[in-house]
C-alpha cells in the first residue's frame, strides 16, 4: 500500500468514526415513542376507535377502502372499455400487452391447475388477483378519511382487516366447492370439506401476512428515529412484495384447490371374477 | 344462555364481512364485464386469425406440394413420352428410308432393263439396217461385177467396200446367228 492510499483510508476511517460518535450523542433524546404503541398496534387490529359512518352503519375503515377500490378500478375497467379495448391492434402496443397480460396470466393459472373445468375460476382469480394487488397498493396512497368521532384516519389496505380477509377466504372456499360439486357433486363436496382448513388457513395467512406489514410500519413510524429513510424501504417496498406476493398465494392456492376437487374420478377397472374350473378328478 | 353472534374474538363482524362481499361482487361483475371478457374475446379472436392464417398457409403448402410431385410425375412422363416418340419417329424414318431405297432401286432396276431393252432394240435395228446395207452393196457389186470386166476385180472391189463399211459392227455379227 502506498503512502498516498494509507493516508486515504485513515481520513475515511476517521470520517466514519466521527460520523458515529455524532449520531450517537446527536439522536440520544430521538428515542422517544409518540404515543403508546400497544393501543396504536390494538387499533390497527381492532379498529375500535376509528369506526366509520357508512349509510348509517359504522364499519371499519377498510370497508371504505374496499369500495374506494373497487370504485377506482371500476372506472378505470369502463375507460379502458371505451377508450382503449375498441382500438386493439394485432399487434399489441405496451398498454394492450399488459392488459392481455394481466388477462391471460389469471386465465392460464386456471387452465393450468384446473384443466377440466376453467371458465369462471379464470374470471374469479383475474378480479381476486387484482383486487388483492390494486388494494395492497392502495394503503401507499394514505388517503384520509374522518372517522364517527370526527377524527383523521387513513384508509388501510382492505385486505388488513379482518373482515375483509375471512370475506376473501371464505369466497375462494366456496368457489372451490362450487367447482367440485358442479365436477363431482357428491364426491366433489367430500373433496372440499376434506380441505376443511382451508377457508381459515387462507383467511389468516392474508390478514397476518397484511397486518404484518402494517404493524411493522406502525411500529416504524412510532419512533421518530426510524422515521427517515427506513419508511421508503418498509412502507413502499415491503408493501409492493406484500402485494404481489399475497396475489400470487391466494390465486395460486384456489387455482389449485379448484383443479383438486373438479378433477374427474379415475374409475378403477372392476375385476372380474374369475370363473373356477372343476377340479381334475381325483384319482384318488 | 344467549349466544351474542356479533361478540366475536378479533373484531369480527359479520355484517360487515357481508359488506365487503357485497363490494367484491360488484368489483367481480364489474371487471368480468368490462375487462376480462372483452380482452379475452380479443384474444380469442386474434389466436382463431392466426390459427385460420396457419391453416391456410399449410393447406396452400401441401397444395403446392402436391402440385409440385404432380409436375414432377408429369414432367418424368414427358420425357419417357419424348423418349418414346423419338424412337418412333427414328423407326418410322428408317421404315421411310427404307422404303424409298427399295423405290429408287426399283427405279433403277426398271431404267437398267428399259435401257437394256432400248439397247436391244437399237442392236437389232442396227443390225437389220447393216443388213440392208450389206444386201444393197451385194446387190450392187452383183451389179459392177457384172458390168466390169473381169471378176476379179470386181471381186477385190467388194471386198475392200464391204471392209470399210462393216468393220465395227463386224464382231457383234460374227457373235450373232444370222436370221436367215
Amino acid at each position: 500500500m502506498t503512502k498516498k492510499r494509507t493516508l486515504v483510508f485513515l481520513f475515511i476511517v476517521a470520517v466514519i468514526i466521527a460520523a458515529l460518535v455524532a449520531g450517537i450523542v446527536l439522536t440520544d433524546g430521538l428515542y422517544e415513542k409518540t404515543g403508546n404503541v400497544n393501543e396504536t398496534m390494538q387499533d390497527a387490529v381492532l379498529h375500535e376507535g376509528d369506526k366509520i359512518n357508512f349509510f348509517g352503519l359504522r364499519v371499519n375503515p377498510a370497508v371504505i377502502s374496499g369500495f374506494v377500490v373497487t370504485g377506482i378500478l371500476l372506472v378505470f375497467a369502463a375507460a379502458v372499455r371505451l377508450f382503449v379495448i375498441p382500438k386493439f391492434t394485432y399487434v399489441p402496443n405496451k398498454f394492450q400487452l399488459l392488459l392481455e397480460q394481466a388477462v391471460g396470466m389469471f386465465e392460464g393459472l386456471a387452465k393450468n391447475n384446473s384443466p377440466h373445468r376453467n371458465g369462471f375460476l379464470g374470471a374469479y382469480l383475474f378480479a381476486a388477483g387484482t383486487y388483492i394487488c390494486v388494494g395492497t397498493l392502495f394503503e401507499l396512497i394514505g388517503i384520509p378519511w374522518m372517522t364517527a368521532a370526527g377524527a383523521s384516519v387513513t384508509l388501510p389496505a382492505p385486505l388488513a382487516d379482518i373482515n375483509g380477509a375471512i370475506m376473501m377466504g371464505c369466497l375462494s372456499y366456496i368457489v372451490i366447492l362450487s367447482g367440485g360439486i358442479l365436477s363431482n357433486g357428491l364426491r366433489g363436496v367430500g373433496r372440499t370439506l376434506k380441505e376443511f382448513s382451508l377457508p381459515i388457513s387462507m383467511s389468516f395467512r392474508l390478514f397476518g401476512a397484511l397486518l404484518s406489514g402494517l404493524l411493522v410500519t406502525e411500529l416504524v413510524y412510532s419512533y421518530l428515529a426510524l422515521s427517515f429513510v427506513l419508511p421508503v424501504i418498509v412502507g413502499v417496498l415491503f408493501t409492493i412484495l406484500h402485494a404481489l406476493i399475497q396475489t400470487y398465494v391466494l390465486t395460486m392456492l384456489t387455482a389449485l384447490f379448484y383443479g383438486e376437487v373438479s378433477e374427474p374420478p379415475v374409475l378403477k377397472p372392476k375385476k372380474q371374477k374369475q370363473k373356477k374350473v372343476p377340479s381334475e378328478v381325483n384319482p384318488k | 344462555m344467549q349466544w351474542d353472534i356479533a361478540a366475536v374474538p378479533l373484531n369480527i363482524d359479520w355484517q360487515q364481512i357481508l359488506l365487503h362481499l357485497l363490494n367484491f361482487v360488484i368489483l367481480f361483475a364489474g371487471l368480468y364485464l368490462l375487462l376480462y371478457k372483452p380482452v379475452k374475446a380479443f384474444m380469442q379472436k386474434r389466436k382463431a386469425h392466426y390459427e385460420e392464417m396457419e391453416k391456410t398457409a399449410t393447406e396452400k403448402n401441401a397444395a403446392a406440394d402436391r402440385a409440385k410431385t404432380e409436375y414432377e410425375g408429369k414432367l418424368a412422363s414427358a420425357d419417357h413420352e419424348i423418349e418414346e416418340k423419338r424412337a418412333a419417329a427414328k423407326k418410322e424414318l428408317d421404315g421411310y428410308e427404307q422404303m424409298r431405297k427399295n423405290a429408287a432401286e426399283e427405279e433403277a432396276d426398271a431404267i437398267l432393263a428399259e435401257a437394256r431393252k432400248k439397247a436391244a432394240e437399237e442392236k437389232r435395228h442396227a443390225i437389220r439396217s447393216a443388213r440392208r446395207e450389206i444386201s444393197a452393196l451385194v446387190s450392187s457389186a452383183t451389179e459392177k461385177l457384172v458390168l466390169k470386166e473381169t471378176a476379179h476385180e470386181a471381186y477385190d472391189q467388194f471386198l475392200n467396200v464391204v471392209e470399210k463399211k462393216d468393220g465395227p459392227d463386224q464382231e457383234q455379227s460374227e457373235n450373232e446367228e444370222p436370221k436367215t
